[in-house]
């Protein structure tokens, strides 16, 4: 190991990284700098702070180690990652959203909603299973950087972790949204380059993008027996339809990832933050870049390790990786690249570890002050409100990471988007596209959303069902239905259950007051600006 | 084709590098409309 060059590096980096955060902290006056950076954020530090939040270390280092196990199948995610999460997002759900949260003077999403359908419920509910659920997520991500911290500087996991969950809790709790925006932009910058270094080196060992494919096809003999068993068809094969493999990739990493993350509280944030269309329109193009950089290329290297590793080793790349598949793609880097550039990937890393979990914080943070405790008229600073947050949100991601089994990576990222899918994106789609929702409506949907898949984890999902043991316990089997029950994702029975809640509820009550209805859609649909004298809420 | 076993592998693959030119070109379209401001 090169000390002083590490350390050289990591000097830089985090000299960096303060001196944004302190611009952020002085530039953070208000509870509305804190929560959605004053909403005069540019486009193009939004895009590159929307794409670093929403590619953690979970996408490369756990979706990457299932793509070195599942094969090229897993792009279907990188594809709807692009495809609905920058195209359709930014195109179709960022305008309306922002436009309709500063009519309604809200800075989070529970709080968007909650106003939007004059619910209080809906408002502390939906705080509350961000607060409760979230640190799943935050905890995995954590242990993605700390993995490769651990296998690239034969660091102590425990110490890893503690080390990034400290730095990580400074940083949100000084500098706000701002702080966490700008220093997100500058650590998109580094993944950019880290990712597309990972690409070309990754085709290039393997021997250019058609010959590697074709050396992989021509491993599908070395498949494991259990794998095959399970419906794997071979690493550039699509899995056998209908067996338990293709519904575990389809149902719950490929869906559940790609449509969850249309209702993701940290990035629905990022929308709150600019101040135009345009700046939105400027996003897609800087979005898509990142995106396909990030995510195709942890889900194209995934399964070509698998040629490099049988090249040098013999062994593919699970056997390598002792069984973790979180730690194939850290093993494959380390045994792969020079290393000056080990050192320029950890950097990548914890780029993308601090990235997501700056956000995913911040949001837990904001969810415990204002939609929790505002809405239960807790009076206090609102921002010392928001930094108690902080703290806890950060103690309880570290004592989830130290928990979690390993391989938990993408099965636990693939647990949070699913239910926030369920729970919040038809009120979320119904608020924004849809005038005549009820507040029934919507409260129906958002509690059969969230309840249906908590039931589907705890008694129908094997993956989730049988390490809690709650349905063995009360019913003496380790799931009440047999397979496909058994790995169809919760998603995919919660989300048409919370949407036909929505849409018959709300045609059998009350609507909304139509003065407040026109409201919330005030300048929702034109590009008109709103009547003069009035001003955007700063 | 592009080395693959199967048409789906090989269509997933040039989805993601089409979905990828497509937020360019959207973007490059749009990159002064939309108005600046509220």
């Amino acid at each position: 190991m090169n000390i002083p060059l590490l350390a050289i590096i990591l000097v830089i980096y985090i000299g960096v990284l303060t001196y944004l955060s302190y611009i952020g902290y002085r530039q953070t006056k208000s509870a509305e700098d804190y929560m959605v950076a004053g909403r005069q954020m540019p486009g193009w530090i939004m895009a590159l702070a929307y794409a670093s939040t929403f590619i953690s270390t979970s996408a490369i280092i756990g979706f990457g180690g299932a793509a070195g196990v599942f094969g090229f199948t897993l792009m279907w995610l990188s594809f709807l990652n692009m495809f609905l999460g920058i195209l359709i997002a930014f195109i179709f759900l960022g305008d309306p959203i922002r436009r309709m949260s500063n009519n309604l003077k809200t800075n989070t999403l529970a709080s968007l909603l909650g106003e939007r359908y004059q619910s209080k419920f809906i408002t502390w509910f939906i705080g509350l299973m961000i607060f409760l659920l979230m640190p799943a997520y935050t905890g995995v991500v954590l242990i993605g950087g700390a993995r490769f911290v651990q296998e690239s500087l034969k660091m102590d996991f425990n110490m890893a972790l503690l080390a990034l969950a400290v730095i990580i809790a400074l940083y949100v709790g000084w500098g706000g949204l701002k702080g966490i925006m700008y220093a997100d932009a500058f650590m998109c910058g580094t993944m950019i380059l880290g990712m597309a270094i990972l690409l070309i080196t990754t085709y290039s060992v393997v021997g250019g993008v058609t010959d590697g494919h074709k050396a992989l096809t021509g491993m599908a003999k070395l498949v494991p027996e259990s794998l095959v068993k399970g419906g794997h068809m071979g690493w550039t094969a699509m899995p056998k339809l209908g067996s338990p493999i293709w519904w575990t990739v389809i149902s719950t990493i490929v869906m559940g990832v790609g449509i969850g993350v249309l209702a993701q509280p940290q990035l629905i944030l990022r929308f709150l933050t600019v101040p135009s269309k345009q700046a939105l329109n400027r996003a897609v193009l800087i979005g898509g870049i990142c995106i396909f950089l990030f995510t195709g290329t942890a889900f194209m290297v995934g399964p070509l390790t698998n040629v490099f590793f049988y090249e040098t080793t013999g062994k593919i790349s699970i056997a390598v990786a002792k069984g973790n598949v979180d730690m194939i793609i850290p093993s494959y880097i380390n045994a792969v690249m020079p290393p000056a550039y080990i050192y320029l990937f950890m950097v990548t890393l914890l780029s993308a570890a601090i990235t997501t979990i700056n956000g995913l914080i911040h949001v837990q943070s904001a969810a415990f002050s204002r939609d929790l405790m505002a809405t239960w008229n807790v009076k206090t600073n609102p921002l010392l409100l928001a930094r108690i947050g902080v703290a806890i949100g950060t103690i309880g991601a570290v004592i989830l990471a130290y928990i979690l089994p390993i391989s938990v990576i993408a099965r636990a990222t693939a647990f949070w988007f699913g239910i926030c899918a369920a729970g919040i994106l038809p009120a979320l789609l119904g608020a924004i596209f849809w005038k005549g929702v009820t507040k029934q409506g919507a409260v129906w949907s958002v509690a059969l959303g969230y309840g249906v898949s908590i039931f589907g984890f705890i008694f129908l999902h094997a993956a989730e069902a049988v390490p809690f043991g709650i349905c063995k316990a009360i019913f003496g089997k380790p799931t009440l239905l047999p397979f496909p029950w058994t790995h169809v994702d919760p998603l995919f029975y919660s989300i048409v259950i919370s949407s036909a809640a929505l849409v018959i509820i709300s045609l059998l009550t009350k609507p909304l007051p139509r003065d407040h209805v026109e409201k919330c859609f005030r300048g929702i649909g034109r590009q008109s600006r709103p009547p003069s004298g009035e001003q955007v809420v700063t | 084709m592009l080395g693959m076993a199967d048409g789906w592998t090989s269509l997933v693959w040039i989805l993601n590098v089409a979905a990828m030119i497509l937020c360019v070109v959207y973007g490059a379209i749009h990159w002064n409309k939309g108005g600046d401001g509220w």
